[in-house]
C-alpha cells in the first residue's frame, strides 16, 4: 500500500512539474530566441524575460469585446489554452516515462488536439467581423490543409518505426536504439518536421513577426484581441512552439539523455533547457540568414515538407 | 564467317561517305545493293552468331531493304523544290541512309540489348526526317515522336534488365531455344515489352505519336515509317514474345487496338491522317497474328510484306497529291481521276491492298489470322471481323470519293513519282496474285 | 543493414528525391543542374557499389555516368537555353500542386507495378544489399520522368524528364543485376545522341501545346 501510495506520489510530481515547467518556461524560449537574434545582428535587443513582461502588460489592460462577436470570441482563447495543456500532459516533453493524463490520447490524438485547438481559432478569429482578422484565418486555413497532414504522417512515420503509436515508447526505443534512428523514414520525417515546426511557429522564412499585414498568418488572427485575452493568445503561442519544439527534440532529432528515475528526473529540466539551447541556436541562425518568401510560396514549401513526410512514409510500408 | 550482314549494314552508311559528293546516287546504290543482299541472305539462313537470321528475319529483311530503295528514287522529285526545310537535302538523304541501316542492324543482331540500342537508334536518325518540310506542326510531331517514343522505349529497357537477371545471356537464339518454363518473371518481362516496344508499334493507349507523324513527315518518310520502322519495332516484339508466348494479353491488346484505331480511321479529314491509322490496324492484326502462333505467324509475315509495299504505294499517292494540288484534306481533294489517272490507279489499288480487299496478300494474311483466331475465341473473332469492315468501308470509301467525286485541274507531279508509287501498288499486287496461284498450299 | 548498405540506400533516396526538386523548379537552368546533381548522386552509388565489389566494370560505368550525364548531356542543355539563359522559365507553375500530383502519382505508379510485380518475386541482389526493396527507389526516379514529362510543356523540361527516366534504369540495372558494359555504353551514346537531336528541335520550338492540326 506503501509502494502504491509512493509511485502514485512520484507521478504526481512528475505530472505537476512537467506542467509547470512547460507553462511557466515557455515564454521564456522566445526571449532567448530574440535576444540571440538581435546579438547575431550586432544589436542590443530586449531583454530575454520581455515576454513575460508582454503577458503581464496585456493582463493589466483594459479587454475590448467587438461589437457583434460572440461567445466563441470571448470563451476561445481559455478552450485553446487549455487543449495546449492537454497536450503539455500526453507528450513526452519533460519526463520520459508516462504520468496522468498520458493515456488519453496517444500520437495520432495529439495530432488531432493540435488541428482542433487551429479550428477553434480560425472560429473565434472569424466572429470578430474585423478584415484583418479573416485575413489571418482564410490564410490559415489554406495553409492548414498540408500542414496538419504533414503532423499526422510525420507522427505516423515514427510510429512505423517502433510499431506503435505511443509516444514515450517511440522515445525510449530510440534513446536505447541510436542506430536505428537512421532510417530513411526517420531522417525524413525529421526533416519535415523540422520544416513544419518553422511554419507553425512563425519562423521567418515563412512569417516575419509583428503585425505587418502583407505576410501575416498566425499574427492576423490575434488582431482584435486585447487585454487579458491577448495574454492568453500569447501564452498558448509560446507553449505550441515548446511543445513542438520538444517532440522534434526528444522524438526525432534528439531523444538522449532523458532521466526518468524519481528524484533524478528534476534533472530533466536542465537538460531540456540545454537541449532547447542547441535548437535556438539552430534556429536563429537559420532566422538570420534566410529572406522572407512570398506569401503563396509557403504553399511550396508545405508542400515539399509533405512530400517529404509521406512518401518516405508510403516507402517505408514497401520496404517493410 | 557470314559476310553478308555486315554488308546490309554497311552499305547505307558507306553511302553516307558521299555526303559532300553525290549522296542521292550513293544512296541509291546502297538501296540496289541492300536489296540484292537480302534477298541473297535466303540462301545462306537459318544461321546464328553475331547475328541471327532466319525465315521470318529474312522476310523483314527483304521488307526493309525494298522500301529503303523506294523512298530514295520516290524523294529524289519529292525533296528537290521544297520550299521550306528543316534539314538540308544532304543531311536528309544521309538520315534517311543511317535511319536505313539503323533497322537493319536491330534486325540482324542476336541479342535483345543491341536490338534496345537499334530501336533507339531509329528514333534518332528518323526524328528530324520528319521536318523535311518545316512547319509549327511538323516540328510538333517531331517533337512528340521524339519524347513519347523514347519515354516508351525506355520502359522496354526494364524488361531487357529482366532478361538479362532471368537467362544471364541477352542471345536471342540461346534463349528462345533453350524453351524455358513459363514462370511469373518471364510474364512480366513479356507484358513490359508489349508497353515499351508496343509505343513504337503503335498499340493503342501508347500509339498517339502515330498519327502526327505520319501525317506531317514528307511522303516519303510516311512511307518508310509505316511500311517498315513499325514492322522492325514490332519484329523486336515478336522475339520478346517468342520467350515466353503470353496469347491472352497480346490478343485483347491488339483488339482493342484495332477496333480504336477503325474507329478513329472513320472519322479523320485529312488523308496522311487515316492512312496511318489504318497502319495502326494492320501493324495491330499482324501483332494479333503473332500471339496467335502457328498458321497465325504465316498470316502475319504475308499481311506484313504486303501492307509495307501498299502503304508505301499508298503514301507516295498521297505526295503526288499533296505536290500537285497542295491540299491536306480529303473534302477539298474531287475528281482526281481525270487530271492524275496514274496516282489515281496507285491510290485505289494500294488502299484497297492496305485495307485487305481480296486479291492481295493483306486479305490472305487476315484470312489466317482470323481462321486461327476463330478457333480459339469466338468473341474476339467476332469483334475482329466488324471493325476490320469498319476499316475497309472507312478507307475505301474516303478514297473512291477523292477519285470518282466532282472533278478538278491537276496534273501528274512527274513520271518518276508516279512510277515508284504505281511499281509499290503492283508490287503488292503480285505479292497476293503470286501466293494464291498456288503457293499457299505449299505454305500451308 | 551494415554501412555500405545504408549509404546505398541513403543515394538511391537522394536521387529520388532530387527527382521532386527537378519537379519543383520554375527556372529551366536550375532543371539542368538538378539533372546535374542527380547523375552526380548516380554516379556515386555506383563508385561506392564498385568499393564494395571491388568490380572495374563499375568503376568504369561511374566514370561513363559521370562524364557522359554529368558533364556532356549537361553542358550541352546548358548552352542552348535561349537568350540570356539564367532569368528564362516556364511561367505559372503550381509548384504545390505539381508536387503533390507527382507524388500521387508515383505512389500509384509504383505501388501499381510493385504489387504486381516485384512482390511476387523474390529477387536476390547482387552483392551487399540484402532483398529486392532497393528497387522501389529507380520505380520511383522512373514514374518521376514520366510525370515530368507529361506535366510540363516546353522541350527542356521534357529532355530532362527523359534523362531521369534513363538514370532511374541505370540504377534499376546496377542494383538488379549489371548489364554488360558495351551494352550499357551503347544505351549512354544513344540517350546522348537523343539529346543533341532534341536540342535541335529545342532551337526551333520551345514550348509544346496541343494543336487544332492534330488531334483525333
Amino acid at each position: 500500500m506503501v509502494v502504491m501510495l509512493n509511485g502514485y506520489v512520484e507521478t504526481l510530481m512528475m505530472t505537476l512539474s512537467q506542467y509547470f515547467f512547460v507553462v511557466l518556461t515557455a515564454p521564456l524560449y522566445s526571449g532567448i530566441l530574440a535576444k540571440l537574434k538581435a546579438m547575431i545582428e550586432s544589436r542590443r535587443g530586449p531583454s530575454i524575460f520581455q515576454p513575460y513582461r508582454d503577458i503581464w502588460k496585456f493582463l493589466r489592460k483594459e479587454t475590448l469585446i467587438p461589437r457583434g462577436s460572440g461567445f466563441i470570441f470571448r470563451y476561445g482563447p481559455y478552450v485553446i489554452f487549455g487543449i495546449y495543456s492537454l497536450i503539455a500532459l500526453i507528450v513526452p516533453i519533460l519526463v520520459p516515462v508516462p504520468i496522468f493524463f498520458t493515456a488519453s490520447a496517444d500520437f495520432l490524438g495529439g495530432a488531432i488536439l493540435f488541428s482542433l485547438a487551429a479550428f477553434i481559432k480560425i472560429a473565434s478569429s472569424l466572429e470578430s467581423g474585423s478584415n484583418f482578422m479573416s485575413l489571418g484565418a482564410v490564410r490559415t486555413a489554406s495553409f492548414i490543409f498540408l500542414s496538419e497532414g504533414t503532423l499526422i504522417t510525420v507522427f505516423f512515420a515514427v510510429s512505423l518505426i517502433t510499431k506503435t503509436n505511443n509516444p514515450y515508447v517511440t522515445n525510449n526505443f530510440l534513446s536505447a536504439n541510436p542506430f536505428q534512428s537512421l532510417t530513411l523514414e526517420h531522417i525524413f520525417a525529421t526533416l519535415a518536421f523540422f520544416m513544419l515546426f518553422f511554419y507553425e511557429t512563425g519562423k521567418l522564412p515563412l512569417e516575419s513577426p509583428g503585425l505587418a499585414e502583407l505576410g501575416m498568418i498566425e499574427e492576423g488572427m490575434n488582431y482584435e484581441y486585447s487585454g487579458r485575452l491577448l495574454a492568453i493568445n500569447k501564452w498558448s503561442g509560446h507553449m505550441k512552439q515548446y511543445i513542438l519544439g520538444s517532440i522534434l527534440l526528444n522524438v526525432f532529432l534528439f531523444p538522449w539523455f532523458l532521466q526518468s528515475s524519481f528524484p533524478y528526473f528534476l534533472l530533466d529540466i536542465p537538460i531540456m533547457f540545454l537541449k532547447w539551447m542547441l535548437l535556438i541556436v539552430i534556429v536563429a541562425v537559420i532566422e538570420t540568414t534566410l529572406a522572407k518568401m512570398r506569401l503563396f510560396r509557403i504553399l511550396d514549401y508545405l508542400a515539399t515538407a509533405f512530400t517529404f513526410s509521406i512518401l518516405f512514409l508510403a516507402f517505408g510500408v514497401l520496404l517493410g | 564467317m557470314h559476310i553478308f550482314p555486315y554488308l546490309i549494314i554497311a552499305a547505307p552508311i558507306i553511302a553516307c561517305a558521299f555526303y559532300k559528293w553525290e549522296i542521292r546516287a550513293a544512296g541509291i546504290a546502297a538501296g540496289v545493293a541492300d536489296v540484292i543482299l537480302s534477298v541473297m541472305i535466303y540462301f545462306q539462313s537459318p544461321f546464328h552468331g553475331v547475328f541471327y537470321v532466319d525465315f521470318t528475319s529474312w522476310i523483314f529483311l527483304v521488307m526493309v531493304s525494298s522500301i529503303y530503295l523506294a523512298s530514295t528514287i520516290y524523294s529524289l522529285n519529292y525533296m528537290k523544290d521544297i520550299q521550306v526545310r528543316g534539314i538540308s537535302e544532304k543531311t536528309y538523304y544521309a538520315l534517311l541512309n543511317l535511319f536505313s541501316a539503323s533497322m537493319f542492324f536491330t534486325l540482324l543482331m542476336n541479342n535483345y540489348g543491341f536490338m534496345w540500342v537499334g530501336i533507339e537508334a531509329t528514333t534518332i536518325c528518323s526524328a528530324l526526317l520528319i521536318i523535311g518540310e518545316k512547319s509549327d506542326v511538323s516540328l510538333e510531331a517531331a517533337w512528340r515522336y521524339i519524347i513519347l517514343v523514347s519515354a516508351g522505349v525506355a520502359f522496354a529497357f526494364i524488361s531487357i534488365i529482366l532478361i538479362y537477371y532471368q537467362f544471364h545471356t541477352l542471345n536471342v537464339y540461346d534463349i528462345i531455344h533453350t524453351n524455358p518454363a513459363g514462370g511469373l518473371l518471364e510474364r512480366i518481362i513479356v507484358a513490359i515489352a508489349l508497353i515499351g516496344f508496343g509505343t513504337k508499334t503503335g498499340v493503342f493507349p501508347v500509339h498517339t505519336w502515330l498519327p502526327d507523324a505520319h501525317s506531317e513527315a514528307p511522303a516519303p518518310v510516311s512511307a518508310m515509317f509505316s511500311g517498315v520502322l513499325l514492322p522492325v519495332a514490332l519484329y523486336v516484339l515478336y522475339r520478346i514474345y517468342q520467350i515466353d508466348p503470353f496469347p491472352l494479353l497480346y490478343t485483347w491488346f491488339a483488339v482493342i487496338s484495332i477496333a480504336v484505331s477503325s474507329l478513329f480511321l472513320a472519322y479523320q479529314r485529312n488523308y496522311k491522317r487515316m492512312f496511318a491509322y489504318s497502319t495502326m490496324e494492320n501493324m495491330n492484326m499482324a501483332l494479333l497474328g503473332f500471339a496467335m502462333g502457328g498458321v497465325g505467324v504465316i498470316g502475319a509475315l504475308l499481311l506484313l510484306i504486303t501492307h509495307s509495299f501498299a502503304k508505301s504505294g499508298a503514301f507516295f499517292s498521297s505526295g503526288n497529291i499533296m505536290k500537285s494540288t497542295g491540299k491536306k484534306n480529303i473534302d477539298e481533294i474531287g475528281g482526281l481521276w481525270k487530271g492524275m489517272p496514274w496516282t489515281s490507279t496507285s491510290l485505289v489499288f494500294s488502299s484497297m491492298a492496305a485495307s485487305g480487299a481480296p486479291p492481295f496478300g493483306v486479305f490472305i494474311g487476315e484470312f489466317f489470322i482470323l481462321s486461327a483466331l476463330a478457333g480459339q475465341n469466338i468473341i474476339q473473332f467476332s469483334i475482329v471481323i466488324f471493325f476490320v469492315m469498319t476499316a475497309f468501308i472507312g478507307v475505301n470509301y474516303n478514297i473512291s470519293s477523292m477519285v470518282f467525286r466532282g472533278s478538278s485541274e491537276n496534273s501528274e507531279p512527274g513520271w518518276l513519282m508516279t512510277g515508284t508509287a504505281i511499281a509499290c501498288a503492283a508490287i503488292s499486287l503480285l505479292i497476293g496474285i503470286f501466293l494464291l496461284g498456288g503457293y499457299v498450299n505449299a505454305l500451308v | 543493414m551494415n554501412a555500405i548498405e545504408n549509404i546505398v540506400f541513403l543515394s538511391a533516396a537522394l536521387a529520388t528525391v532530387s527527382g521532386f526538386y527537378i519537379q519543383a523548379q520554375e527556372y529551366i537552368r536550375s532543371m539542368v543542374r538538378g539533372q546535374f546533381i542527380q547523375s552526380i548522386l548516380i554516379a556515386a552509388t555506383i563508385f561506392v557499389l564498385a568499393y564494395a565489389e571491388s568490380s572495374i566494370d563499375l568503376v568504369v560505368l561511374g566514370l561513363l555516368v559521370l562524364v557522359l550525364r554529368g558533364y556532356l548531356i549537361t553542358e550541352l542543355l546548358e548552352r542552348r537555353i535561349p537568350g540570356k539563359g539564367s532569368d528564362l522559365r516556364e511561367k505559372e507553375i503550381g509548384i504545390a500542386s505539381h508536387l503533390l500530383l507527382d507524388l500521387v502519382f508515383i505512389m500509384i505508379g509504383t505501388f501499381i507495378i510493385y504489387s504486381l510485380v516485384f512482390s511476387g518475386i523474390n529477387f536476390s541482389i547482387a552483392g551487399n544489399i540484402s532483398g529486392g526493396t532497393i528497387l522501389v527507389f529507380p520505380l520511383a526516379l522512373f514514374f518521376q520522368g514520366l510525370f515530368l514529362i507529361g506535366s510540363r510543356n516546353t522541350t527542356f523540361s521534357q529532355i530532362t524528364g527523359y534523362i531521369e527516366e534513363e538514370n532511374s534504369l541505370v540504377l534499376f540495372a546496377i542494383f538488379l543485376i549489371p548489364v554488360p558494359l558495351i551494352i550499357e555504353a551503347s544505351v549512354f551514346l544513344d540517350v546522348l545522341a537523343l539529346v543533341v537531336i532534341s536540342s535541335i528541335v529545342v532551337l526551333e520550338k520551345f514550348t509544346h501545346n496541343p494543336l487544332e492540326e492534330l488531334r483525333g
